[in-house]
């Protein structure tokens, strides 16, 4: 959304595959996208659709089996090629780009200080002393909300409560003043009450410094009015991408119509059942030929089983990877020829209505 | 604090009933007169010796009920005087043997253990963190060899195949030669000591390590750029340490045993010979001198131990 | 329905691995069953007499391995595979009884300790705890030296030394099952200690303890060795310790190391299978499970 020059990352048809003893897993598939320096990004699906492994693969996190294909462009620097050198550009990672996890309560090494953990970084890459990393990390820890740092620091994280936890956490990731944040589920172990007030915070600091982030999360919600942009993933597939307004305005894929039915809304009425979306994320094993969602969608017709949509533009950078995109004319002949006949291309029922059978009998649907 | 108080306690009352224990049993099994003596001993017609045998009595209180003999060895004993052998001379006293004996046996006690950690953890850390198979494969089948084979056994092995054939190290060792060539001279035994602790440290360190290796905060370590020795060795080190140190515990009560056993192997004279020597000629003095010395150096080390526990893991000091 | 994902990764569990007995556990078993045998039925087998002297004219003994002397003979010119398969009898045996009578006592005292609780078990805990708590080698030792030695004698204080750490496994071992859903259920139903302990806890605590008796065996053996190189064996007859304590002398095993690496290969190979397949049932039965991990 800012300046037009070259992008500060940027991904092009990144594939990573695992070698398992049940088969090749395509855990990412062909993933590009680009993010501006100070912009931010929310990265949506559920588990196992690839986002958590495409974040992995730009902190050079993924196990060395790993197979991976495609680039990665950080500032001019392709990080394949830097992670694979292993030690040249020890101060890239933790530095520049930097990671906030999800469980704070096993993020934090158990028999370390906390002011170790957090000044270790400015310590190891920046060769501060003692003392000077000592203090920077009261400074974090008073940015990022915690009360009498000074005591905190000698303290250790089974003394912390989670939400200070994962502050701790944050303060570690900011530690050498990164350019890219990449935040993973960073809310999703912690207490109602107290998700709010760390989504707050990385917000504030993100704005403070600057700096780009990448938030990861399966909870559309999450990203709602937070992000400059959302990039819908399914199966290790880019389903949409967009502006975050756009998303939940004139949402394309029926996938990122669903992950909004499954949001709960605060103005509904109590006891509204959730529309959960019937069936599960396809092992990616073996990729289909066609459609991914496919399986799970109301709109699917026979050209979604015979071939895997492309990912087209819809102008102002909106990118759907549907060939019913909704609210088109194309997804209304569809899903009232699926509803005339009871059941879509796959075989998944659904009501005159339109709305699958597995939804309303509640059934194997859950979203975690 | 009450918690290191009772620790206290409950090694004294140990050091006590073991002292109870071994003068008993050595008293009721064994035959002293005979031992200062010699046949000497059971010729009570002869007045000439049987005045010896009551100058012996007297002089080693042999004639005296066994609770008021216990009472007075342990005034001395916890005044620091071991007595006297039980030999017609008495000489020399219990405390010069020891204080002639004892050293070898720490230097080379000490030396197996410092071998001990300086071998099996490192090899643990490396096998717990390796991705070569292969080579993995192999440091399995190495340390369940040396896990299996008896000390005894492997010290014969190394004394034939390293003193002997390959004449690398020396085979025997001489207290008459100066510090550094004697340390030399215990560095094979020391090793037959250390390799098959080693090898155990080697075993849990590995499980341990390779469980540490996927928490969450080694990603997190990861992500912080940090190399990977500083990452095996900063971060996962530490919480992988457990087992190793209660092990080590245990590990060093069999150090010492061991001790007494490759000691008569490789001829040193530390205290395994003294105290089969002891044992034998039943020279209570030693025996019981050398059972308390060894049960002090053992409850010692397991105190040692619940420190160390508590600085490797802040959440037991609580 | 679509592919759940199929549980592959996690079937390294019992179920699986007995399936793939494989030559690793074969081969030790087949050495545990071959070096048992033998020494059961060295009576009968067409052996040469372990104490005979087979003195060659004009040479000095040891002789080397041969057609006739397979693994040599000593320095007395005694044959040492003969030697080794009487020291075979001997060392078993200390292992073996060795092992029950621990078990048998430890075992029994643990669960009852584990069954019953208070002060019964507040005793048997704090005496393990003390036992355990210093070197049981020195008074082993002390209580050998000053006794007539015959396997029966070496075996029995080798069994007390062995008590602690049994007893303790046992009780952890049933105060893990006593918490158990079964046992609550028979306690409520109003059975008795007696009736716990021997319907409904001994199957469950002594099939895994078993998994232990042969390590068990392992460190008798072990002890024994030990015992023999501090001279404290039993006085007659041959055992692996003695064997290789007797040939482990400067001149003869740096001239003769046949002498020694006779039985200290015959003893590895025991030791080894043992521990191996020990290690193999303990993961079988899930031990860790049962708290006797350690």
């Amino acid at each position: 959304m800012t300046g037009r020059q070259a992008p500060l990352l940027s991904v092009r048809d990144l594939k990573v595959v695992f070698p398992t003893p049940i088969g090749m897993v395509h855990a990412v598939d062909g993933v590009s996208f680009d993010l501006e320096a100070g912009q931010s990004m929310g990265i949506v699906g559920e588990s196992g659709s690839g986002k958590t492994v495409t974040a992995k693969t730009l902190m050079n996190l993924l196990p060395s089996y790993a197979l991976v294909d495609g680039s990665v462009n950080f500032d001019g620097r392709d990080l394949r090629a830097l992670a694979a050198e292993r030690k040249t550009e020890k101060h890239l990672w933790g530095v520049e780009i930097s990671m906030v996890f999800q469980d704070p309560m096993t993020s934090l090494n158990p028999v370390k200080k906390v002011g170790e953990q957090i000044a270790e970084s400015v310590r190891y890459h920046l060769g501060q002393t003692r003392t000077a990393a000592r203090r920077q990390a009261g400074d974090l820890l008073e940015q990022v909300g915690i009360p009498e740092p000074g005591r905190r620091l000698d303290e250790y994280p089974h003394q912390l409560s989670g939400g200070l936890r994962q502050r701790v956490v944050i303060a570690a990731a900011l530690a050498c003043e990164p350019r890219i944040l990449i935040a993973d589920e960073p809310t999703t172990s912690l207490d109602v009450t107290v998700q709010k007030h760390i989504l707050d915070l990385l917000d504030d600091l993100r704005t403070a410094r600057g700096m780009a982030m990448i938030l990861v999360t399966h909870d559309l919600g999450v990203v709602k009015g937070r992000t400059d942009e959302v990039m819908v993933m399914y199966a290790g597939r880019t389903m949409e991408e967009a502006s975050t307004e756009a998303v939940f305005s004139q949402q394309g894929h029926p996938y990122t119509e669903a992950l909004i039915e499954t949001i709960p809304k605060i103005n509904s009425a109590s006891h509204t059942r959730l529309v959960p979306i019937p069936g599960q994320p396809p092992v990616t094993t073996s990729p289909p030929t066609g459609c991914p969602f496919a399986d799970r969608c109301r709109y699917a017709t026979d050209l979604c089983v015979a071939q895997g949509p492309p990912l087209t533009a819809l102008g102002n950078g909106h990118h759907v990877a549907c060939h019913t995109p909704v609210r088109t004319p194309a997804a209304e002949t569809a899903l009232a020829a699926n509803a005339a006949r009871g059941h879509t291309a796959t075989g998944l029922e659904i009501h005159q209505s339109g709305v699958p059978i597995g939804a309303v009998t509640g059934g194997l649907g859950e979203q975690t | 604090m009450r918690f290191w108080g009772l620790r206290v306690g409950m090694l004294i009352a140990l050091l006590l009933a073991v002292s109870m224990f071994t003068f008993g049993a050595m008293n009721l099994l064994g035959d002293p007169l005979f031992n200062i003596l010699g046949p000497v001993a059971g010729d009570t017609e002869n007045p000439e010796n049987l005045a010896k045998i009551e100058a012996a009595k007297e002089q080693f209180y042999l004639d005296r009920p066994l609770p008021e003999r216990y009472v007075r060895w342990l005034g001395d004993f916890v005044t620091g005087d071991f007595g006297v052998r039980f030999s017609a001379s008495g000489q020399p006293p219990v405390s010069e043997v020891i204080k002639e004996r004892l050293p070898r046996t720490l230097a080379l006690s000490g030396m197996a253990m410092t071998f001990t950690l300086a071998i099996g953890i490192p090899w643990g850390v490396w096998s717990g963190s390796t991705s070569k198979k292969g080579l993995d494969r192999l440091s399995t089948g190495v340390a369940f060899f040396l896990v299996s084979i008896p000390n005894f056994a492997l010290g014969v092995v190394l004394l034939y195949a390293v003193g002997f054939r390959l004449g690398w190290m020396p085979v025997r060792f001489d207290a008459g030669d100066p510090f550094w060539q004697r340390m030399h001279q215990l560095v094979l035994p020391a090793l037959t000591l250390a390799l098959g602790g080693a090898a155990v440290y080697q075993r849990l360190l590995r499980t341990d390590m390779i469980t540490t290796l996927q928490e969450d905060f080694i990603l997190m370590a990861r992500a912080k750029g940090l190399s990977r020795r500083h990452i095996l060795f900063r971060h996962a080190l530490r919480p992988s340490l457990f087992s190793v140190v209660t092990l080590f515990g245990i590990n060093a009560g069999a150090v010492f045993g061991g001790a007494l056993i490759v000691e008569l192997i490789f001829g040193i004279p530390g205290i395994g010979s003294l105290f089969v020597e002891s044992i034998f000629r039943e020279d209570f003095p030693v025996v019981l001198a050398l059972v308390m010395i060894l049960t002090a150096g053992f409850v010692v080390m397991n105190f040692v131990v619940d420190v160390l526990y508590s600085i490797i893991d802040p959440r037991v000091r609580q | 329905m679509k592919l759940t994902a199929e549980p592959p990764m996690d079937e390294s569990s019992g179920a699986v691995k007995a399936r793939r007995l494989g030559p690793g556990f074969w081969l030790p078993m087949g050495w545990i069953f071959l070096i048992v045998g033998v020494a059961l039925l060295a009576p009968v087998l067409p052996l040469k007499d372990p104490t005979d002297y087979f003195i060659r004219p004009g040479e000095r003994p040891p002789y080397p391995p041969s057609a006739d002397h397979w693994f040599g003979t000593d320095q007395d010119a005694r044959d040492m595979f003969s030697r080794i398969i009487s020291g075979a009898r001997v060392s078993l045996a200390v292992g073996f009884m060795t092992v029950t009578m621990s078990f048998i006592v430890g075992g029994t005292l643990g669960m009852v300790a584990g069954l019953v609780r208070g002060w019964f078990d507040r005793l048997a805990s704090f005496l393990f705890l003390v036992v355990l708590s210093f070197p049981g080698i020195v008074l082993v030792i002390l209580i050998i030296a000053l006794i007539d030695r015959s396997v029966l004698t070496i075996s029995v204080v080798l069994a007390i030394g062995g008590i602690a750490p049994v007893g303790r496994l046992a009780r952890a071992a049933t105060l893990s099952f006593a918490e158990r859903e079964f046992v609550i259920a028979a306690r409520t139903l109003g059975a008795r200690n007696s009736r716990i302990l021997f319907r409904e806890l001994l199957p469950n605590v002594v099939i895994p303890m078993g998994a232990l008796v042969l390590l068990g065996v392992a460190a008798a053996i072990l002890a024994e060795g030990g015992l023999a190189f501090l001279g404290l064996s039993i006085e007659k007859g041959e055992t692996w310790g003695k064997l290789i304590r007797n040939g482990s002398g400067s001149r003869v095993l740096r001239d003769s190391p046949w002498v020694a690496f006779g039985p200290i290969t015959v003893m590895f190979l025991t030791l080894a299978s043992i521990n191996y397949i020990g290690d193999y049932l303990r993961d079988f039965f899930n031990v860790r499970e049962t708290g006797l991990g350690q």
